[in-house]
């Protein structure tokens, strides 16, 4: 049976902003989901016994804070009277921080939401991509609405993109959110997904400056202790790394509605989200079925979602057979498998070379490291030890 | 020494100070200018062990760290130790699975870090 982890909601295909990088081509349509859709999907997610423990929500792209905060007052109401006596819902917005008032700060705090602003550094950096439509830097109004979040209490984390041009900055990117009083980062790369074509992905050296920005970033990190206090990809590599023998690995992205999406029109994807939006003749446009006509307990059984899982799971073969890192990762991301290799029935692409293998060989050159300076055999002293964060 | 030996060694070290101190450590491990080190120059194990093996080696000695813990933990009548490993809680209660989360969200649950 499949199990609902995460539930990503478009509730609007709008966004405010046009940044150079964006792969969903719809972003300048302003349609918005019917009450009525959203009531069809809880109620037949609620139904369908595929929730576990509990159920994320994440409220994604567009932009989801172009509607407004009475928009989201009554869907959540509507969730919480749906939703089993006892299930915890988690809902997480993932904005560009530019609409961020303080009414919005009020309403984030008042249903405990958890939100992500997509910010790409300092303004030299950030306003090279991410831009109205008017081609002006998004900059100044992303930072206000981060800090309305500061001044409210709100937690968040960001959401950086890397291009060729961050990633030579290590240094900059931390004092900027240092100064900020950012202390909690991921770090996503210019891929290339839908019809845009990463520039970064074309650059000379581009894994390797991958591992030096990481690299310089924790080392920053570790010697301010306490003022970055997350950042994903150097945890994600941790966890990943540092396991048990026992533990195996559960590759969210490629199993059948672990990750559900639906659109504003309550069409249903599943596997990599950023897949429903984009067009591809071969699997439908990747729309499994739409609750507002189907059961979503019936779309488990489509031929196009059976195919759809036997290119991924053949995908996920190859990555086992040849991939010295499958561990760490379980056989990638299929929305990157089919934008640069053209299949997801493919292995290697350079996405996972850059975030999996490169923070993979990060870690464990670091133990590495450290085991020579236990050991005698590392010439240089052992680094300090740190006090721990509180 | 064998590497599972050599990564035990270093990881019975660095845990009692937690996932965060084991973070910090290895961040602060870092070669000296490690933004100007050309990678090629950086310590690395992948010309004699392939990556596999030594990810192979570092979860048996993680696997051996917690065994001893919770041995030496029942032999005193105590509870375990704290979760040290990332989300991997001691004596082997591997209550949650190792996800790969989709890169366009942060996943704010509770279940990955323990500090």
């Amino acid at each position: 049976m499949p199990r609902i982890q995460l539930l990503v909601v478009q509730p609007t295909p709008f966004c405010n902003i046009d940044c150079r990088y964006c792969y969903l081509a719809d972003r300048a349509n302003k349609s918005v989901v019917a009450r009525e859709t959203l009531e069809n999907l809880f109620t037949q997610v609620f139904a369908s016994g595929w929730i576990d423990q509990e159920l994320s929500v994440v409220w994604h792209a567009g932009e989801p804070l172009v509607l407004p905060i009475a928009f989201y007052r009554d869907a959540l109401t509507m969730i919480d009277g749906l939703k089993p006596a006892g299930l915890p819902v988690k809902h997480s917005f993932q904005t560009n921080g530019t609409l961020i008032d303080d009414a919005w700060c009020d309403f984030i705090a008042e249903a405990d939401i958890a939100v992500g602003v997509s910010i790409d550094g300092p303004q030299r950096l950030h306003d090279r991509n991410r831009i109205t439509r008017s081609g002006r830097g998004t900059f100044d109004k992303t930072v206000a609405g981060i800090r309305r979040l500061k001044r409210h209490g709100v937690p968040f984390h960001v959401i950086s993109v890397l291009t060729a041009e961050s990633l030579a900055a290590p240094e900059e990117m931390f004092e900027f959110y240092l100064a900020e009083g950012i202390d909690h980062v991921c770090f996503n790369v210019e891929e290339s997904e839908g019809e845009h074509r990463s520039e970064s992905f074309a650059e000379i050296g581009i894994e390797d400056a991958y591992y030096d920005f990481l690299g310089e970033f924790w080392r920053l990190a570790a010697a301010h202790p306490g003022r970055i206090r997350f950042i994903r990809e150097i945890d994600d590599a941790q966890r990943n790394i540092f396991r048990p023998r026992e533990a195996g690995f559960f590759n969210q992205l490629a199993t059948p509605f672990a990750i559900t999406s639906m659109d504003w029109t309550g069409n249903i994807a599943t596997f990599s989200p950023e897949l429903l939006g984009l067009k591809n003749a071969l699997y439908n446009n990747f729309v499994l079925g739409n609750v507002n006509r189907d059961r979503l307990t019936d779309l488990a059984g489509t031929p196009l979602l059976l195919r759809m899982k036997r290119d991924i799971d053949a995908g996920i073969e190859q990555c086992r057979a040849r991939c010295e890192y499958f561990s760490v990762c379980g056989g990638g991301e299929p929305v990157n498998k089919l934008f640069e290799n053209g299949s997801f029935a493919s292995a290697e692409t350079t996405y996972c070379r850059m975030t999996k293998m490169r923070a993979t060989d990060l870690v464990l050159d670091r133990l590495e490291r450290m085991a020579g300076f236990v050991d005698g055999t590392e010439a240089t002293a052992a680094p300090e030890r740190t006090a721990p964060m509180v | 020494m064998s590497l599972r030996l050599k990564y035990q060694t270093v990881l019975t070290q660095l845990a009692p100070a937690g996932a965060v101190g084991v973070s910090l450590a290895l961040g602060a491990a870092a070669p000296a200018a490690a933004s100007q080190a050309p990678v090629d120059t950086q310590p690395s194990a992948t010309d004699k062990d392939k990556v596999s093996e030594r990810l192979a080696a570092v979860r048996d000695a993680v696997t051996a760290i917690d065994q001893i813990r919770t041995d030496a933990a029942k032999a005193e009548g105590r509870l375990a130790w704290g979760n040290w490993g990332f989300g991997w809680g001691g004596g082997g209660g591997y209550g949650w699975p190792n996800w790969n989360n989709w890169h366009n969200w942060r996943n704010w649950g509770n279940w990955f870090r323990n500090w």
